[in-house]
């Protein structure tokens, strides 16, 4: 039943964005119970026998109790990932042809990832909002509150000003010293080499990048019945177009922009995934967990 | 063009509305956003010129709408003339009377008719191609043979239909037709009349050739030389004839603009000349000759009198007259047996008259039982109180089919009220010898109706003295003759397809002197002649005249003859008549010259001759001056105010464009509407 609170066309009536990411979470981690492919819970490893200094809480009383004998019980279980969200907040993000405008839809992505992040995995979480600069900055921690800081930011996060990838990311090298998951939420209208010339040195550090495309629907293929004059959320520029055009060259165009992005994006090893805006947030999720099971950053660790 | 309020053509105006509208308001469009013009391009031109062309249709379109509203407002009406020369209506009157027949001028070829044909098509030939011409042929009477149409192709054929005609043209019947028609075609007329110009066509009263005053008379004279003619002018002929030998013919031979000349006239019987004679026709005058002696065959024969004219109108150079040879017919006579002065007088008169073509067959009633009256020319019932029913039954029937009665009311039917045959009563008796010392003793006719077959020749019974007449109700029936106290002494009653001839006196010297009187023998032979219907058929007719094939159906004859069909043979050989017309036409008229074979309902055949109105034969134009006096009375005199009213009419016809008007501006505003949703449904379309 909770499914359908992953429809974005529904989380739009809900006002609070952090009953917005539980409801998306809870909903998705539900559906994953079914699943036997998406078992995540920590698996036991081994004893070891207790050492001074080991932390007491891990001693495994029920084996003392019945060999006398004082073992700490170890588990495999996933080691803290870091997660990075960066937002693009620039003004094409306000584009809406339904009632979620991709702001709205980036929004909820990356509050329900946070949430399964920090609520359910125990992985530091942070935040970088951008657009032709970096205007909102949340270093990714674990402490508590840090749900709630994410998704103020989250909330303060209006589009402003005009998307440039080039700018904001050179102090998110800065930011971006410990590897862990990248993910880029925007809608890339820049050229692909531009894209991926700006966001390919994060994977430097070993992180694994992954790049959120999301689109309105009409934008990929606009409903445009008669000449009409087209005005440029970010930059306010006026253009008269025609039906005729729209239907073939814009087409054409965007088809191998999507795709150029694609293939890029790929070649220098970075996930990308195309989202529109009246597509359901388990992707996005369903994505952040294949990741994190991948193993790329997994070790034993003891708690 | 015009205004009926043109105060409201300051509502164009109102036409800065749509032109503030599309030309000096801003276009406003909403403009889409869109995340990125990355992938767009301009398509400006394109759409924009697009744009610009609808949105100029409809401003035009609003534009013609206010236009019209207030041009509607201002009720706008077009003033025309239709005194335009397409609007003048052409009529070409062509003569076809029996003048026509005669030969042209002599540089011109064919008769005067085809002359004048030849000028009716040329006037078509030029006649503005709109205009409206109507064909127009007047002989015996005024025939119009197209309507008024503009095509060319129909005028020209019906001018060449044209036949000669044997009739007699007559403009006083042109100028009766054109006053009719202008009572109906307010339009000006021009009428183009192609005529000898006959001084005999003119009517007795000039007034009748005056024109209507929207009627332009142009006049085109054809065979224009005089032409001397002579004519066989009249035949005196018996119709029917007993003895050949005491017939005699007289025929007059009259020359028009001739000189003195010897013609040699010859009788014709059956297609063979019987007889041929030498006259001297004076100059422009009169001769007579006789035949004695009519050689024919028992029957019809078909005769004529010739004259070897060898003028330019050879056409009436004859005269056809039928005659019917025929063994005497009989007469029944019934009368009382103690009455035998009435058989004498009137067999004697009847002996004296009409050549002796009856017998006189005296009977009494007693004897008259089974006698069967058809085989009688008529029967007299001469004082006859009362008469066998058989007989009397008879004669209604025999009077009903066709036959006829005289019956005279002597003293002996004094006593009797009913009167046979007739249906009547004796009211009373007038026994005038019994009068008062003031009064003469007897009475005198005071009325006579000559048109009357019997009384044509009678004189109205001058001079004679009638001591007794028979009050006699005349109801319907015809009264020929009335005494002077007005008693009517001669009544006519139709019975059937028959007559019934009451004479309210005797045939015996006794109640009145008539058998005495000369005019005795002239009404017994006008009487026998009618009664018999001789007189009906007999002699030789006119052109145009009638002739009645059966009696009027009326309430008291009624319906013996319904149904009995006549049969007529033309000159060509044809039956004129349809089956239904000739089951139902009570008379015929004798359009052709020739002879006619008819068989009247009552079955009486009769061989009919038929010659043009002598009239014809004089081709004496009519006098210059008469002519231009005609030509231009058209349009003046009394007719000059319905003139200036018609002229009046035409330059104050005035036609409402009002409704065009409305027209247009019910278009204007659906597409308009049309136009203006198709916008208002793009615009829709935009978020």
């Amino acid at each position: 039943m909770l499914q359908r609170f992953l429809d974005p066309a529904v989380l739009h009536g809900i006002s609070s964005l952090d009953l917005v990411a539980k409801t998306v979470v809870d909903g998705f981690v539900a559906g994953l119970h079914r699943s036997p492919d998406f078992g995540f819970s920590l698996e036991f490893a081994e004893y070891r026998a207790y050492t001074p200094g080991d932390d007491l809480r891990h001693v495994d009383w029920n084996l003392f109790a019945r060999t006398e004998r004082c073992y700490l019980k170890r588990y495999r279980g996933d080691t803290n990932t870091q997660l990075t969200i960066l937002l693009d907040a620039s003004n094409s993000m306000k584009y809406a042809s339904g009632a979620v405008n991709k702001m709205d839809y980036a929004r909820y992505m990356a509050a329900s990832l946070c949430y399964l992040a920090i609520h359910n995995q125990h992985d530091p979480a942070g935040l970088i909002v951008f657009d032709d600069e970096v205007r909102n900055y949340i270093r990714p921690s674990t402490r508590p509150g840090q749900l709630y800081r994410l998704l103020a930011g989250l909330e303060q996060a209006e589009p402003a000003a005009r998307t440039d990838f080039g700018k904001p990311l050179k102090h998110f090298q800065e930011f971006l010293r410990r590897r862990g998951i990248v993910l880029v939420i925007s809608d890339f209208y820049e050229q692909p080499e531009a894209i991926v010339r700006a966001i390919e040195p994060l994977r430097f550090h070993g992180s694994e990048v992954v790049l959120f495309h999301v689109l309105d629907p009409k934008e990929i293929y606009p409903d445009l019945r008669g000449p009409a004059i087209l005005v440029d959320l970010e930059t306010e520029q006026r253009l008269e177009v025609i039906p005729d055009y729209v239907k073939t060259q814009y087409r054409a165009k965007m088809d191998r922009h999507l795709e150029q992005i694609r293939d890029r994006t790929q070649a220098a090893g970075m996930g990308y995934h195309l989202l529109t805006t009246d597509k359901p947030l388990d992707l996005a999720l369903t994505e952040y967990l294949t990741l994190r099971r991948s193993g790329h950053t997994s070790g034993l660790g003891g708690a | 063009m015009g205004f009926l309020a043109p105060w409201f053509l300051a509502g164009m105006l109102a036409v800065g509305l749509p032109v503030f509208v599309h030309l000096l308001l801003k276009q406003t469009s909403v403009p889409r956003p869109v995340s990125s013009l990355m992938f767009f391009e301009q398509g400006t031109q394109s759409s924009t010129r697009h744009r610009r062309l609808r949105y100029l249709l409809l401003f035009a379109l609003r534009v013609l709408l206010v236009l019209l509203l207030a041009l509607a407002f201002a009720r706008p009406f077009f003033r025309h003339k239709n005194v335009l020369a397409s609007d003048k209506l052409l009529l070409v009157a062509v003569d076809d009377s029996y003048s026509m027949n005669a030969k042209a001028d002599g540089a011109t070829p064919g008769t005067r008719l085809d002359e004048a044909k030849r000028g009716a098509l040329e006037a078509i030939a030029h006649k503005a191609p709109r205009q409206k011409a109507q064909v127009i042929s007047l002989g015996g009477q005024m025939s119009l043979l197209t309507q008024p149409v503009d095509d060319a192709g129909a005028l020209r054929a019906a001018v060449e239909g044209i036949e000669p005609g044997d009739g007699h043209g007559n403009f006083g019947e042109l100028g009766r037709g054109m006053r009719a028609m202008a009572e109906t075609v307010r339009t000006p007329m021009e009428l183009d009349l192609f005529s000898d110009m006959q001084s005999s066509n003119m009517p007795g009263n000039f007034a009748d050739m005056v024109l209507p005053g929207n009627v332009a008379l142009v006049l085109h004279r054809v065979g224009q030389a005089a032409v001397p003619n002579w004519t066989v002018e009249s035949v005196q002929a018996p119709g029917q004839l007993v003895d050949t030998k005491k017939a005699r013919v007289i025929a007059v031979i009259a020359g028009h603009g001739t000189p003195a000349a010897t013609r040699t006239v010859s009788l014709v019987v059956n297609g063979a000349a019987i007889a041929t004679k030498k006259v001297d026709v004076p100059a422009d005058g009169r001769a007579t000759v006789a035949f004695d002696g009519l050689d024919v065959p028992y029957g019809e024969s078909r005769c004529a009198v010739k004259i070897d004219s060898a003028d330019g109108f050879p056409n009436d150079d004859a005269s056809n007259f039928a005659v019917k040879r025929a063994d005497p017919e009989r007469v029944l006579f019934v009368h009382q047996a103690s009455d035998t002065r009435s058989p004498l007088y009137f067999g004697a008169a009847l002996a004296a008259a009409a050549q002796a073509s009856f017998v006189l067959q005296p009977i009494t009633p007693e004897q008259a039982s089974d006698i069967d009256p058809t085989k009688y020319a008529f029967v007299v019932l001469s004082d006859v109180p009362s008469v066998p029913s058989i007989l009397e039954n008879a004669l209604l029937r025999n009077v009903e089919n066709g036959g006829s009665v005289l019956v005279a009311t002597g003293m002996a039917d004094s006593h009797r009220e009913h009167i046979p045959v007739y249906g009547g009563n004796v009211e009373d008796g007038h026994f005038y010898a019994r009068g008062s010392a003031e009064d003469a003793g007897f009475a005198t006719t005071g009325a006579a109706d000559a048109s009357h077959p019997a009384m044509r020749d009678a004189k109205g019974f001058e001079g004679t003295k009638f001591f007794y007449a028979a009050a006699v109700d005349p109801g319907k029936a015809r009264v020929a003759a009335r005494l002077a106290d007005g008693t009517p002494l001669l009544v006519d009653k139709q019975v059937g397809e028959g007559h019934v001839l009451l004479f309210a006196s005797g045939f015996d010297n006794l109640s009145n002197d008539l058998p005495l009187n000369p005019a005795f023998v002239a009404f017994v032979d006008q009487t026998a002649k009618y009664l018999s219907g001789e007189e009906r058929v007999s002699g030789a007719r006119v052109v145009d005249s009638f002739v009645q094939l059966r009696n009027p159906v009326n309430e008291q004859s009624g319906n013996a003859a319904k149904g009995a069909t006549v049969d007529i043979i033309g000159p060509d050989g044809k039956r004129p008549l349809s089956l239904k017309e000739a089951a139902a036409a009570e008379s015929f008229q004798l359009a052709h010259a020739g002879f006619y074979q008819i068989q009247f309902a009552n079955g009486r055949d009769a061989l009919i001759a038929v010659n043009p109105d002598r009239r014809e034969s004089d081709l004496q134009a009519i006098p210059d001056d008469v002519l231009k006096l005609w030509s231009g009375s058209a349009g003046t005199g009394a007719t000059e105010t319905a003139a200036t009213e018609s002229a009046a009419d035409a330059t104050n016809n005035a036609s409402s464009l009002w409704w065009w008007v409305m027209l247009l501006l019910l278009m204007a505003v659906l597409a308009e509407s049309g136009l203006a949703s198709r916008y208002l449904g793009t615009q829709r379309e935009q978020p």
